[in-house]
């Protein structure tokens, strides 16, 4: 069957386009494949389940319920859904991005058989969300720095057992309080 | 969790909407962690209201209480309250105590330390932690009034130890340096927050744990992260408002006064920060403060020359920020020796003088006029040279090598950042002084911002590691009296006129000594050590001796052996039964 030149460029167009929404995809680029990590690949090979409860760690060597990015709302607030899955002790999802520091808003919801709860840094004072079962409820915090910022589950450590969680702030500090020197070499 | 064909499916075809999530009832809503703390009224007096520049001037005149950092502003960390005297001493017991103990994920949990001074004013006192913490208490019973904690990410950078040194009030407001290097005005009489300034950059390796210093209509503060090849710089903003009034970098730029004495691009990582408050003399309206190592910390070969102003005083014209004078402790400083030490302001036999313990091991008292070199006075152990005690000539013996070399004294100097003190009483100076030695090694790196620009390493573990608390006659550089103490001093030290001396020690221990002798008189053990700022005030006409304990911070510069020590945050504050 002969295919066209425009019919081509057509299925490439749609082909990228599917492609461009999918996670599995996105990890063939070359950026991220260079970093693939022997010490990684050599961990995962030794617990495949390394992301939950298995034969050998009690809880989990750290969280997954994966990465999210917050949307920003048309009032400036970034905004996230997270929940607890029955029976994982953990966020999912457990890490959460934004591009730049700001005001977040997370609804938490809890799914799993036992109260939880959520201990949100935030300036000024953590903010504590209780999670009842199958309750859930949305806290508001601010963050207006780089970096990163932890959350976890206050309650029989359920932390330590995988309810830890991540906010990455995204960019750079404010213009005004950079230094006056040329640009500088970073790792 | 687990992911199902069909979402697998979806998501190779690009198809993202298998995420699906539960759908709960909304019937919780938070609550901040204060809404927790039985009976904390989230307010207090509004004490600070009629605190200003012109009121802190003459804080010597409201011993009750300690305004600023030092107590006042000549650094001199004397009290002239007189209940508590070396008769009636041995009778302190403690009054109350604060635990401020540590509740969910910390920032750099291993290095915290509860390093702060309390402020007091009119019955309410301001302390400040680790990880963004401020809390107002009542001072005559410990009562916390309300709670601030700012959200610290937990991969700032920091050079040493997650940290703050204490708050600065005026005019309702509470001025706080945050770990991540933003300066909040907080509301005195409930702790939220009025304005908010970013004065230092954590992507290139900037940190604040200073306390900040209120001047005029101002306050003042200087950033921290030496050790990360950064360009330190001091910064006053308005009160009122937050605008910033000036920025003055310790490092100049090509064709800058002292520009003369970098080499290449080197003033661009030249470090020179100022991590500890300065002293103020507002009759001759300028301000003292110190300036620390150069980039790279230990290897000199990437910035010849002496490098101006790192290892420093500038006298600065608080009003802009320029230079009227420097004097520089340690020129071409590659032993990490800083230069931040506190400047103790004093007047004697008609001199307006600077007292000044560098951790270079060497006392220098200089014309606080003119910045003009008096005498110096060698007060540690010392091998990595030498300073002319008349003239303040410096010849330099040993520096690191790439194989390792002793040399005395180790990274944290003879004396840490702990702060000295003058009585008026005995017109004696009293200083904690670290006896220990390090190997130095020298270790070429190339810069990369916002990592660790050290060039080389200091190791202090496994030698000998002691210290004393030492009174010296500024006069004439004599040394009065001497107290060998088993570890490090690294506490600062306080004095008041009822003839005494207080510190404390790494074991935990608080002690008291005469002042005219260096005979001690009282001990308390706190049960963690002590590397804070003790001060006294009195409420109702009650004197309190208030002593922050809460072992930690860079115990590897200073005090390696002590590494598993108690860790601990509590304030004690004793008083007569």
């Amino acid at each position: 069957m002969k295919i066209g030149l425009r019919s081509s460029v057509l299925v490439a167009a749609a082909a990228s386009l599917l492609l461009s929404g999918c996670e599995y995809a996105r990890l063939l680029r070359p950026k991220v494949l260079k970093q693939l990590n022997p010490r990684v690949v050599r961990l995962v090979n030794e617990f495949p389940e390394v992301d939950r409860p298995n034969e050998a760690i009690l809880g989990r060597l750290f969280a997954h319920g994966g990465l999210s990015r917050a949307t920003q709302g048309s009032d400036g607030v970034f905004r996230q859904r997270i929940h607890v899955p029955k029976n994982q002790y953990m966020w999912y999802p457990a890490i959460i991005t934004m591009p730049k520091g700001g005001d977040l808003e997370l609804e938490f919801s809890n799914d799993d058989v036992v109260t939880h709860a959520v201990m949100m840094p935030s300036n000024g004072e953590r903010e504590v969300l209780f999670l009842p079962v199958r309750q859930a409820g949305k806290v508001l915090v601010k963050l207006d720095q780089p970096g990163l910022y932890w959350f976890g589950c206050p309650i029989s450590n359920h932390a330590g057992r995988g309810m830890l969680g991540l906010v990455i702030v995204k960019g750079e500090t404010p213009a005004e309080a950079k230094l006056d020197r040329p640009k500088q070499d970073r790792p | 969790m687990k992911t199902s064909p069909l979402c697998l499916l979806t998501a190779l075809l690009g198809v993202v909407a298998c995420e699906s999530f539960p759908k709960h009832p909304i019937t919780q809503t938070p609550k901040p962690l204060t809404a927790f703390v039985e009976n904390m009224p989230g307010s207090a007096p509004d004490v600070t209201r009629s605190v200003t520049g012109e009121r802190i001037v003459r804080a010597r005149s409201e011993p009750q209480n300690w305004l600023t950092y030092y107590g006042a502003y000549d650094g001199q960390r004397f009290s002239s309250l007189d209940q508590i005297s070396r008769d009636n001493v041995k009778n302190l017991k403690t009054a109350w105590v604060f635990q401020a103990g540590v509740i969910g994920i910390q920032a750099a949990p291993a290095t915290y330390s509860l390093e702060a001074a309390p402020l007091v004013v009119d019955g309410v006192m301001f302390l400040s932690g680790w990880d963004g913490y401020v809390w107002a208490l009542d001072a005559a019973n410990g009562n916390p009034l309300w709670r601030y904690r700012h959200a610290i990410p937990l991969d700032t950078p920091l050079c040493c130890g997650n940290v703050n040194r204490g708050v600065a009030v005026a005019k309702g407001k509470v001025f706080f340096s945050t770990l991540n290097g933003h300066l909040l005005a907080l509301d005195a009489r409930n702790g939220r927050l009025i304005w908010e300034k970013v004065f230092a950059d954590v992507r290139a390796g900037e940190s604040a744990t200073a306390a900040p210093l209120v001047v005029k209509n101002m306050v003042i503060v200087g950033s921290s992260g030496g050790e990360y090849g950064v360009r330190g710089h001091i910064d006053a903003f308005d009160i009122d408002t937050g605008a910033q009034a000036w920025r003055r970098y310790n490092v100049p730029k090509p064709g800058e006064p002292g520009s003369e004495t970098w080499d290449g691009d080197s003033w661009e990582q030249g470090g020179g920060t100022s991590w500890i408050t300065g002293t103020y003399d507002p009759d001759l309206d300028t301000l003292y403060w110190g300036t620390g190592n150069p980039g790279p910390s230990f290897d000199g070969t990437a910035r010849p020359k002496n490098n101006l102003y790192t290892s420093s005083v500038v006298a600065l014209d608080p009003d802009d920020g320029s230079l009227k004078w420097h004097y520089q402790w340690t020129p071409h400083d590659v032993w990490d020796y800083d230069g931040v030490n506190e400047n103790i302001l004093f007047d004697q036999d008609g001199r307006k003088l600077l007292a000044h313990f560098d951790r270079n091991g060497y006392l220098f008292i200089l014309d606080r006029t003119n910045g003009q070199f008096v005498r110096a006075t060698k007060f540690g152990r010392v091998t990595w040279g030498d300073i002319d005690e008349r003239t303040g000539a410096v010849t330099p013996r040993i520096v690191p090598t790439k194989k390792g070399i002793e040399i005395c004294p180790g990274p944290a100097g003879a004396k840490e950042w702990t702060h000295a003190s003058y009585s008026p009483q005995t017109k004696l100076l009293y200083v904690p002084v670290i006896d220990a030695c390090a190997d130095f090694k020298l270790i070429p790196q190339e810069f990369k911002e916002g990592m660790a620009y050290w060039g080389g390493e200091a190791n202090v573990a496994g030698k000998p590691q002691s210290g004393y608390l030492k009174a010296f006659d500024p006069l004439n550089g004599r040394e009065v009296w001497s107290w060998p103490a088993r570890h490090p001093m690294v506490a600062s030290v306080l004095t008041t006129a009822g003839g005494l001396v207080f510190t404390g020690e790494p074991n935990g221990m608080v002690d008291a000594f005469d002042s005219r002798t260096g005979e001690m008189l009282w001990q308390f053990q706190t049960g963690s050590g002590i590397h804070s700022n003790p001060i006294s005030y009195s409420v109702a006409g009650k004197q309190y001796i208030a002593v922050p304990s809460g072992w930690g911070g860079w115990l590897e510069g200073f005090a390696p052996e002590m590494y598993g020590a108690s860790r601990g945050s509590a304030l004690y504050v004793f008083a007569l039964p």
